[in-house]
């Protein structure tokens, strides 16, 4: 089912391992060069760079040749589907033949496979039928078919974003088979868990091999999932409804709905950092800061309580100071080892991403250098600030 | 051979690779043990996520000072504001300086985990601190280049001695935030101006950049400095080719600069400097050849047959130069 076999995948994790091990000098140069020796593997991969301009001039072919055969005029949405098909054997004769792997060309292929498969459904379904339909089962044909299709892509390519996709396209579901605000926002939560119980159900199997990472992002992708459309604030449902086109001042939801709806946000965050924890999951922790932050900062929004301007300041040093007792709580134990857990940096990427991080970082948070100067207003005033409105109404 | 962890599975995983290398004596067992560990994430390192949410903090805290100090500064009082930001920024830069440690050329590691992020925290804090001096008193008569030059310099310094790429992003920014709001004085085009003070922000920044690298001066930072340049100069020079009169010395130059990203890319292994000529080169060639194209069709040909050249190119240089990741 997967077009990669396993041996390849585990030799390339396992190369990777060995090059950041040989960095952090935890191998010798002469045994590093042995043990690559013996983990040839014959996918080709590139650099990110090349992999990201090689994905974007492909997505330009595919779209521009699509486009010559659309421009004249045709039945659209079969050639769109022959597109995708095309595109589809395109992205799989690049793996078989050219042993491509994580090289852009047939990430973009399947990319604008799943694309036109989408949009030729689109056209072919429902051009010319009344909107009741499209609003209806055949209307839902769509994101079910999006969605499907992501999945076999993810299973197939081993691509997490094609996970993601399938996701998003779920979102899309509801809406076609219910106008319940509420049921929508339920059933989404009940796709995404009945996927995260089969992610849960099956890691276990693949706790030491290169599916684990795999999985991993997947499970905290779900977790994400379920937390966004269970926290109204958010309103990624009603969001992306939005830009639909649907107002968004139609969408209201009951008392108990929205009271349960804020309870589970608080529940939810400690218990992913529990099992992210527990599992010493990379993602699933991160998803479980992440989701505690979101309830930190839309907790007020949910109880109509006014924001301040020293609420940053508080979460501020609430983030430090967390960082902060971890971090001696760590450094305390025996070997700065704690339970498993150490602060002490030990592989190689860590430092790459740091470095990756400090310089797109760096050039965005100078937005609070002088602002009023970068505005080109330089006739700012202090001043103001009535209490009870956070604020808001005060002069700059 | 019994092999561990191969219950499931048909292939070799990397604790199963780990134990064939001990056994053929490639690696020792002490090495095993560890690297064994490592893999099943034994100790488990929570340094980047440490890292992330101490940058977090930082940043949130200064966004809300800066809010409360613009929102609540007629009550709060200016003594009150100008002495709490003071005393952060006197016990951020005491911190660091009382626990640098000792000052060389080349990269240095941080004392500690939190050590970096209090050098950010107090430079952060500077910008706001003179924001609100500046908007208060006008002390400098609204001189809001000088400021940036003064912060600038200050963040360059803090940056060589305490070896931090943050505080370098921050004063690569506030300098060319010098450049831009000093030109905006003169009295000329706009638009001329403005490519005219990013090409010279770009040489500058990209000169000094290489400069110091060949002094053995934090050579590690050349590579941020080299980015930014790249960047700005491609963008000044696409908005030149973008003239509708006049744009071809733009488009000469626009190629140079391209040939030399190319070429430093290659040569230096660094392929973001390939992916940068690759697109704006491809972006500033479509704009000369497509300019007064009135056939879609022929467009779109266009773009299919170039985007075939730009892979096939740009697979040769993979194939070549970067095959690993």
């Amino acid at each position: 089912m997967r077009i990669y076999n396993s041996e390849s995948e585990e030799t390339l994790l396992a190369r990777s391992l060995l090059k950041d091990w040989r960095g952090e000098g935890f191998l010798s140069e002469e045994q590093y060069q042995r043990m690559e020796q013996e983990t040839v593997c014959d996918l080709r991969r590139t650099n990110i760079f090349l992999r990201l301009v090689l994905f974007l001039f492909t997505l330009l072919i595919v779209c521009a040749g699509a486009g010559m055969f659309l421009a004249e005029g045709k039945t659209t949405g079969v050639f769109l589907l022959l597109f995708a098909a095309a595109s589809y054997a395109g992205a799989e004769f690049a793996v078989s033949e050219a042993r491509l792997y994580r090289y852009g060309i047939e990430e973009a292929l399947v990319v604008c496979s799943v694309g036109f498969l989408c949009l030729g459904l689109q056209s072919t379904l429902l051009s010319g039928h009344s909107y009741s339909l499209a609003k209806g089962v055949i209307g839902s044909l769509v994101p079910a078919t999006g969605a499907i299709f992501s999945l076999w892509i993810w299973r197939r390519f081993g691509l997490s974003y094609a996970f993601l996709a399938a996701m998003i396209f779920v979102v899309f579901l509801p809406g076609h088979w219910t106008s319940s605000q509420s049921a929508q926002h339920l059933m989404v939560v009940i796709l995404y868990a009945a996927g995260l119980a089969g992610v849960v159900a099956v890691r276990p199997r693949h706790r030491f091999n290169y599916l684990n990472d795999r999985y991993s992002l997947v499970e905290a992708f779900l977790w994400l999932g379920i937390y966004l459309a269970i926290n109204l604030q958010l309103s990624s449902l009603t969001q992306l409804r939005h830009w639909w086109g649907v107002p968004l001042a139609s969408i209201e939801f009951s008392r108990p709905f929205y009271w349960t709806t804020w309870v589970l946000i608080w529940c939810l965050p400690p218990a992913i950092l529990a099992r992210g924890v527990r599992r010493k999951d990379r993602y699933v922790i991160a998803v479980g800061a992440l989701t505690a932050t979101l309830t930190l900062v839309t907790n007020k929004s949910y109880l109509d309580w006014p924001r301040h301007s020293w609420d940053p300041m508080l979460l501020g040093i609430l983030f430090m100071g967390i960082a902060l007792f971890i971090q001696r709580w760590l450094v305390s134990g025996p070997g700065g080892i704690r339970r498993g857990f150490t602060a002490t940096r030990l592989s190689g990427k860590d430092k790459q991403w740091m470095n990756a991080g400090s310089f797109v970082l760096g050039q965005l948070s100078p937005q609070l250098i002088p602002p009023s100067a970068q505005a080109g207003g330089l006739d700012v005033k202090f001043g103001g600030g009535d209490s009870g409105g956070g604020g808001a109404s005060s002069d700059f | 051979m019994y092999l561990p962890f191969l219950e499931n599975e048909d292939f070799m995983n990397i604790l199963t690779r780990l134990e064939l290398w001990r056994k053929d004596g490639t690696i020792s067992a002490e090495q095993h043990v560890h690297l064994a560990g490592l893999s099943r994430g034994e100790p488990f390192s929570f340094f980047f996520e440490l890292n992330v949410l101490l940058y977090a903090g930082v940043l949130a805290f200064v966004a809300g000072l800066g809010w409360t100090v613009s929102t609540w500064s007629k009550q709060l009082g200016d003594v009150l504001i100008l002495t709490t930001l003071l005393a952060v920024l006197v016990v951020c830069f005491w911190y660091c300086f009382s626990r640098a440690p000792a000052w060389s050329p080349a990269e240095t590691p941080a004392p500690n985990l939190i050590f970096d992020y209090v050098l950010y925290l107090g430079s952060l804090t500077w910008s706001v601190g003179l924001a609100y001096l500046e908007t208060r008193f006008q002390i400098l008569s609204g001189q809001w280049d000088l400021y940036l030059l003064l912060t600038a310099g200050l963040f360059f310094f803090l940056s060589y001695y305490f070896d931090n790429r943050f505080v370098l992003s921050l004063a690569l920014a506030a300098l060319a935030g010098w450049f831009g709001i000093t030109i905006s004085h003169w009295p000329s085009h706009q638009d001329d101006v403005y490519r005219q003070c990013a090409l010279s922000y770009s040489m500058l920044i990209g000169a000094a950049g290489v400069l110091l690298e060949r002094h053995g001066l934090k050579p590690h930072f050349v590579a941020t400095y080299l980015n930014v340049a790249a960047n700005v100069l491609f963008w000044a020079l696409l908005s030149g080719v973008f003239l509708q009169e006049s744009n071809g010395a733009w488009f000469l130059a626009l190629l140079v600069a391209c040939g030399a990203s190319l070429a430093w890319g290659l040569k230096r292994r660094q392929f973001a400097f390939v992916a940068y000529a690759a697109v704006y080169g491809y972006i500033g060639a479509s704009f000369i050849l497509l300019r007064g194209a009135r056939d879609f069709i022929g467009v779109l040909g266009y773009f299919v047959i170039t985007g075939f050249i730009m892979v096939g190119g740009l697979v040769v240089i993979a194939r070549r130069f970067a095959r690993e990741m």
